[in-house]
C-alpha cells in the first residue's frame, strides 16, 4: 500500500498533479513520434476491387502499361530547339535505370525496335503466303522495288531491299498504323501547332510507387535542365499523379493541421481569457488526437498522410466536450459537480458521434477505415479525459474566467418568420433532391481519387494535344496458358479488323501482332520454300530485270535461316519499346492468362460486345472489358454500401438516444432538426454543383453525429434563463469550431478532404440554425414546452 | 584662256581613262567574287521555271543503271514538282509543307514536318530552284567551288538521322542554271539527275 500512499501524496497538490499529467504527454508524444509510420500510397482510397474486371481495373491502375507511361511535354522555345532537347531526352532517359524506354517518334527508334521485327518478319508478317515466294510473286515483287529504285523514299526502303525484296517488314508495320499516333515535327512528336514535343517514357516503378516515381521526375528534370535549360516540361501520367499529390497530401496534412490549431487556440484565448482554461481544454484534444493516431497506425500498420489531414478536424471536435464541460460550469460550481451533473449528454454526444464513425470503420475502402478509427478513438479519448481527467487535475479548485457575452437576437424569438423559412427551405431542399435523382451521385472514379481535378484536366489537354486520348475499353483474351490466350487474341483480329472498317472503333493495338501463337508462326515458317526453290524463282523472276543476278542473296539467307529459326516469344523484344509493352498487354491474373488488346475511339461499347456474342470465332474466349463501365459499377457499388453502413448507423444512433434519453418522444424531438439539416445540406450541395460520392455520405454521417451533439444541448436547456445563456455560449463556441476546422479541410485539393470539409462546415451551420429554431419553436409552443 | 583651263584640258583625258580603268578594275574584282549569294541571287532570277530531266540511279543491286525521266517545275516562291513520266508516271509535287505524292492515280498526301529525310529533300529542290540559302543552310552545310560559268555546290546534311541516309547532294552548272543534281546516299548508291 505504500505504492497508493506515494501516489496519493503525489497526486494531493495541484503542480504534481499537472506535472504528472506533463510527463505522461511527454512520454506518450515521444513514443508516437517513434513508431508512427506515414505512408500516401493513394490505391488506399480507391474502393476496393472484387470481381475479375475490377481486379484487372485496379491492377491496371496501380502496375499496369497505362499507370507507368509518364508524360513529357516541352515547352517555351522554337521548334528547332523542342525538337533537339527532345531527342537528347530520349537518349538520356532510355539510358536512366529509373526508366525503361522513352519514345519520341524519332526514326532513331524506330531502328532499334525494326531490328527485331526485320529478324522474325517471316513469322510475324500476315502477307507471308504460298504465293510470295512463287515465279510470278517475287516478279511483282521486283517490279514494284524496281520502282521505288527512282522515289525519293528510296534512301530508306532501300536499306532493307537486298534482305526483303517481298516487303514484310513494311506488311507487319503497315498493321501496326493505330491511327493515333502525334503529329510529327522536325521528326519527333509535336502538338499540331508546334510549340510542345512530347515524349512518353516508360518507368520501371509502378504507377503507384509514389517515392520511385518522383525520382524518375527529378531524373527528367535534371537531364534537361542539363541539356536545355532553356525548355520548361510539363510532366504528367498517373506516377507523376502518385508523386504529386503525395506532395499535396502532406503539404495539405501539414498546413491544415497547424492551421486549425493555431484559430482554435486563438479562440479559445478570445473566449476564455485565460490560461489555465486554454491549457484545459487543450489537454483532451492532445491526448484523443495522440491516441488515435497511435491506434490506427498499430491496427493499419501505418498512418496515411490523408488520415493525418483529416485529424485537424478532430481538434475541432474533440475540443467541443471539455468547452461545453468548462462553459456549463455554473458560477461556484466545482468541475467534478458539473461534470456529474452533464454526464448523461456528455456521455450521448460522445456515444453519437462515435457511432457515426463507426460506418467509416467498417468501410472496406482501407483510407476510409482510418479516418472512422481515427475519430472514434480520438473522440472517446477526449470525452473520456474530459470527464474524469480535467476535474481531477482541477480538484477542488473552482475555475473563474470571464464568460463571454454573446448578444441576443430576441427579436429573432419574437418573429415567426425563421421558422417558416426553414420550413420552406427544408422543403425545397427535398423536392430538389427527389427531382434531380440519381443525377447527384459521382459515378466517375476519377471523381473521388485523390488526384485534384488541376492536374487530370491538364493531362487531358495533353493527351488530346497529342492525338493520343486515354484508353478505356480492352478487348480481354482469355486462356489456361500464355499460349492460349495469344491464340483467342489472334482469332479475335478479323473482328477487329471488321470493327475498325465498320468505324465502331478507330484503332486497336493488338499483342497479336507482335506476338501471334506459336502455331500461327509454324504455320507461316513452314511455308518458306527450301533454298533450292526460292533460288530457282527467284532466278527466273530476275530474268530481264535491271537487278544484278546475286543481288538478292541476303534474302535468300535469310529464309533459309527463318525456316529453322525458333518461335518469337516476348523475350525477343527485351530492350525495346515493344517488350515493355507486351509486358504489359500480356498478364497472368488470378491464374488466368489474359491479353488485352486496347481499343481506342470507342464510342459505344454496348454494341461491340453485343458484335462479339454473334461472332462464333472469337465470341468464346474474348470479352469486351470497359474500365470506365467497370470503374462506374464499382463506385455505385461502394456507395450501396456506404449508403447501408450510413442507415445502420443512423439507426444505431437513434437506438442509442432513445436508451439514453429514455423517451421515443425526446428522441424524435432531438432528431426532427438533425433530419432537416441533412436534408438542407445535401440540398445546397447539389444546388452547388456538387456530385455526391461516398465521401460525402461518410461526411453526412459525421454532420449527423455533431447535429445530434447539438440537438442534445439544445434539448437539455430550458431550466432557467441562467444556464440557457450558459448553452448558448457553449454551443457557439462548439460550433464555431466545428465549422472552422472543417471548413479549413474544405480549403485542401485533395478531393476526399475537400469533400469530408465542405459537407461537415456547411452541415454544422445548418444543424445548428435547424436545432436553435425547432427548440425555441418548441419553446414557444404549449405543447413542445411539455415535451 | 588662263593657265589654269589649259591645264584643265590637257588634264581631262588622263582623268577619264584613270576613271575607265577604276571601273574596269571595280567589275574585275566582282567577277572574281563569286561567292555563295552571288550564285543564289544567280539562281533566284528566275521566277519561274519548266525544265526536263533525265535520271540516273545507281545501285550495288543493280546490274545496269536506272533511267527515269521528267520534269521539274518551279513557281516562286515555293511550289516545286518533280513529274517522272518513264518508266511508269509518278509525281511529286511539294506545296507549302506537303508532299501531294501520285501514283497510279491515286494521291496521297504527307506532311513534310513528319518525315525529316522529306523535308530535306525539298528544302534541297526549293533551295536550289529557288536560290533560298538560308533554307539550305537549316538543312546542309555548303561548299562552293568554281566560277559563275561552271559551279559546283557541295550540300552536305547536318542532321545525323538523315546523313545516316544521305552523304551528300551536289549540284553544279552555269550560271543562274542547273545543269546536274546528283545525290549520293551512304549505302553507296547514288542518282543522277542531269537537266536537259
Amino acid at each position: 500500500m505504500a505504492n497508493s500512499g506515494f501516489l496519493s501524496r503525489l497526486t494531493s497538490t495541484a503542480a504534481s498533479r499537472y506535472a504528472v499529467a506533463l510527463i505522461c504527454f511527454a512520454a506518450l508524444a515521444l513514443f508516437a513520434a517513434k513508431t508512427i509510420r506515414i505512408e500516401s500510397d493513394f490505391t488506399a482510397f480507391l474502393p476496393p476491387s472484387t470481381t475479375p474486371e475490377e481486379r484487372l481495373l485496379i491492377a491496371q491502375l496501380k502496375d499496369g502499361l497505362v499507370s507507368r507511361l509518364m508524360l513529357v511535354a516541352l515547352q517555351g522555345a522554337d521548334e528547332k530547339i523542342l525538337a533537339q532537347s527532345s531527342r537528347k531526352l530520349a537518349e538520356r532517359l532510355g539510358r536512366a535505370a529509373e526508366f525503361e524506354y522513352a519514345a519520341n517518334g524519332s526514326l532513331n527508334q524506330f531502328v532499334a525496335q525494326g531490328e527485331v521485327l526485320m529478324r522474325h518478319r517471316y513469322a510475324l508478317s500476315p502477307a507471308v503466303n504460298a504465293g510470295t515466294f512463287s515465279v510470278a510473286g517475287l516478279r511483282a515483287a521486283l517490279d514494284e522495288q524496281l520502282a521505288q529504285m527512282t522515289s525519293p523514299f528510296g534512301a530508306l526502303s532501300r536499306t532493307f531491299m537486298a534482305r526483303d525484296p517481298t516487303g514484310e517488314l513494311l506488311a507487319i508495320v503497315r498493321q501496326f498504323d493505330s491511327g493515333a499516333m502525334p503529329a510529327l515535327r522536325q521528326g519527333v512528336w509535336f502538338s499540331a501547332d508546334g510549340k510542345r514535343a512530347f515524349l512518353i517514357a516508360q518507368t520501371r516503378a509502378p504507377g503507384f510507387d509514389s517515392e520511385r516515381q518522383e525520382q524518375a521526375m527529378v531524373v527528367v528534370r535534371k537531364a534537361l535542365a542539363e541539356e536545355s535549360p532553356q525548355v520548361s516540361a510539363i510532366l504528367s501520367g498517373p506516377g507523376v499523379f502518385a508523386a504529386e499529390s503525395r506532395q499535396l497530401i502532406r503539404r495539405d496534412a501539414e498546413r491544415l493541421s497547424l492551421l486549425s490549431a493555431l484559430v482554435i487556440l486563438a479562440m479559445l484565448i478570445f473566449v476564455y481569457r485565460s490560461l489555465l482554461p486554454v491549457a484545459l481544454v487543450s489537454i483532451p484534444v492532445f491526448l484523443g488526437l495522440l491516441i488515435g493516431v497511435l491506434v490506427v497506425n498499430s491496427l493499419f500498420g501505418s498512418v496515411h498522410a490523408i488520415t493525418l489531414g483529416f485529424a485537424a478536424t478532430l481538434i475541432g471536435e474533440a475540443v467541443d466536450y471539455p468547452s461545453y464541460l468548462l462553459l456549463n460550469t455554473a458560477p461556484g460550481e466545482a468541475a467534478r459537480d458539473a461534470a456529474r451533473r452533464l454526464r448523461v449528454t456528455l456521455a450521448l454526444a460522445v456515444l453519437s458521434t462515435v457511432v457515426s464513425a463507426l460506418a467509416l470503420t467498417l468501410s472496406s475502402f482501407q483510407g476510409l477505415a482510418q479516418l472512422g478509427v481515427l475519430t472514434m478513438v480520438g473522440v472517446l479519448v477526449a470525452g473520456v479525459v474530459t470527464h474524469f481527467l480535467i476535474p481531477w487535475l482541477l480538484g477542488d479548485r473552482v475555475l473563474a474566467f470571464r464568460r463571454l457575452d454573446l448578444p441576443s437576437a430576441e427579436f429573432l424569438v419574437q418573429s415567426r418568420w425563421p421558422a417558416v423559412a426553414a420550413v420552406l427551405a427544408v422543403t425545397c431542399a427535398g423536392v430538389l433532391l427527389v427531382q434531380q435523382h440519381p443525377t447527384w451521385w459521382q459515378r466517375d472514379l476519377s471523381g473521388i481519387s485523390p488526384v485534384p481535378p488541376a492536374m487530370r484536366l491538364q493531362d487531358a489537354e495533353l493527351r488530346r494535344e497529342m492525338g493520343a486520348p486515354e484508353v478505356s475499353v480492352f478487348l480481354a483474351s482469355r486462356g489456361n496458358s500464355q499460349q492460349a490466350a495469344l491464340q483467342a487474341a489472334e482469332d479475335a483480329l478479323p473482328l477487329l479488323q471488321s470493327w475498325k472498317q465498320e468505324k465502331l472503333v478507330r484503332s486497336f493495338d493488338s499483342p497479336a501482332w507482335y506476338l501471334p501463337a506459336a502455331a500461327t508462326q509454324r504455320a507461316r515458317l513452314d511455308r518458306l520454300p527450301e533454298s533450292a526453290v526460292l533460288e530457282q524463282n527467284l532466278a527466273q523472276a530476275l530474268r530481264g530485270l535491271a537487278f544484278r543476278q546475286d543481288a538478292f542473296q541476303p534474302f535468300v539467307a535469310d529464309v533459309a535461316a527463318a525456316r529453322t529459326a525458333p518461335p518469337v516469344t516476348p523475350a525477343s523484344y527485351a530492350g525495346t519499346p515493344l517488350g515493355a509493352k507486351l509486358s504489359a498487354l500480356v498478364v497472368e491474373l488470378d491464374g488466368q492468362w489474359l491479353v488485352l488488346t486496347p481499343l481506342g475511339g470507342v464510342t459505344d461499347a454496348g454494341k461491340l460486345t453485343q458484335d462479339l456474342a454473334t461472332n462464333p470465332r472469337a465470341q468464346a474466349n474474348n470479352q469486351v472489358v470497359d474500365l470506365k463501365q467497370v470503374s462506374s459499377d464499382m463506385v455505385d457499388g461502394f456507395r450501396r454500401e456506404a449508403l447501408a453502413q450510413a442507415g445502420w448507423g443512423a439507426a444505431l444512433i437513434l437506438l442509442l438516444l432513445t436508451a439514453g434519453l429514455r423517451s421515443a418522444k425526446r428522441t424524435l424531438h432531438v432528431a426532427v432538426p438533425v433530419a432537416a439539416a441533412l436534408v438542407l445540406t445535401v440540398g445546397l450541395l447539389v444546388a452547388f454543383g456538387e456530385r455526391l460520392s461516398v465521401f460525402h455520405l461518410v461526411a453526412l454521417l459525421l454532420v449527423l453525429g455533431i447535429g445530434l451533439n447539438y440537438a442534445l444541448f439544445f434539448e437539455r436547456s430550458a431550466a432557467d434563463a441562467e444556464e440557457r445563456l450558459r448553452t448558448r455560449l457553449a454551443l457557439a463556441v462548439c460550433s464555431t469550431s466545428t465549422v472552422i476546422t472543417f471548413g479549413l479541410l474544405a480549403l485542401s485539393s485533395t478531393p476526399v478532404l475537400h469533400a469530408i470539409g465542405s459537407t461537415v462546415a456547411l452541415g454544422a451551420v445548418m444543424a445548428l440554425l435547424m436545432s436553435a429554431l425547432w427548440a425555441r419553436s418548441r419553446a414557444q409552443s404549449p405543447t413542445g414546452a411539455r415535451g | 584662256m588662263s593657265i589654269g583651263d589649259r591645264v584643265d584640258v590637257a588634264l581631262r583625258p588622263i582623268a577619264t581613262v584613270l576613271c575607265f580603268l577604276g571601273a574596269a578594275i571595280a567589275s574585275a574584282a566582282e567577277v572574281e567574287v563569286f561567292d555563295l549569294p552571288r550564285l543564289m541571287q544567280l539562281l533566284a532570277a528566275t521566277p519561274a521555271a519548266e525544265v526536263s530531266f533525265t535520271e540516273k540511279k545507281f545501285s550495288s543491286l543493280l546490274s545496269e543503271p536506272v533511267v527515269s525521266s521528267g520534269k521539274l517545275l518551279y513557281r516562286r516562291p515555293d511550289s516545286v514538282a518533280k513529274i517522272i513520266e518513264t518508266p511508269r508516271k509518278e509525281s511529286y509535287r511539294f506545296e507549302r509543307d506537303v508532299l501531294v505524292l501520285t501514283r497510279a492515280g491515286a494521291e496521297k498526301r504527307i506532311p513534310l514536318s513528319s518525315q525529316p529525310l522529306l523535308s530535306a529533300f525539298a528544302a534541297s529542290l526549293r533551295g536550289l530552284l529557288g536560290g533560298d540559302l538560308a533554307l539550305l543552310r537549316n538543312h546542309y552545310q555548303l561548299s562552293l567551288q568554281g566560277d559563275e560559268q561552271s559551279w559546283r555546290l557541295d550540300m552536305t546534311p547536318v542532321d545525323e538521322e538523315i546523313g545516316r541516309y544521305v552523304q551528300r547532294i551536289t549540284a553544279s552548272g552555269r550560271a543562274g542554271r542547273i545543269g546536274q543534281i546528283e545525290v549520293g546516299e551512304s549505302s553507296g548508291d547514288r542518282s543522277v539527275l542531269q537537266v536537259r
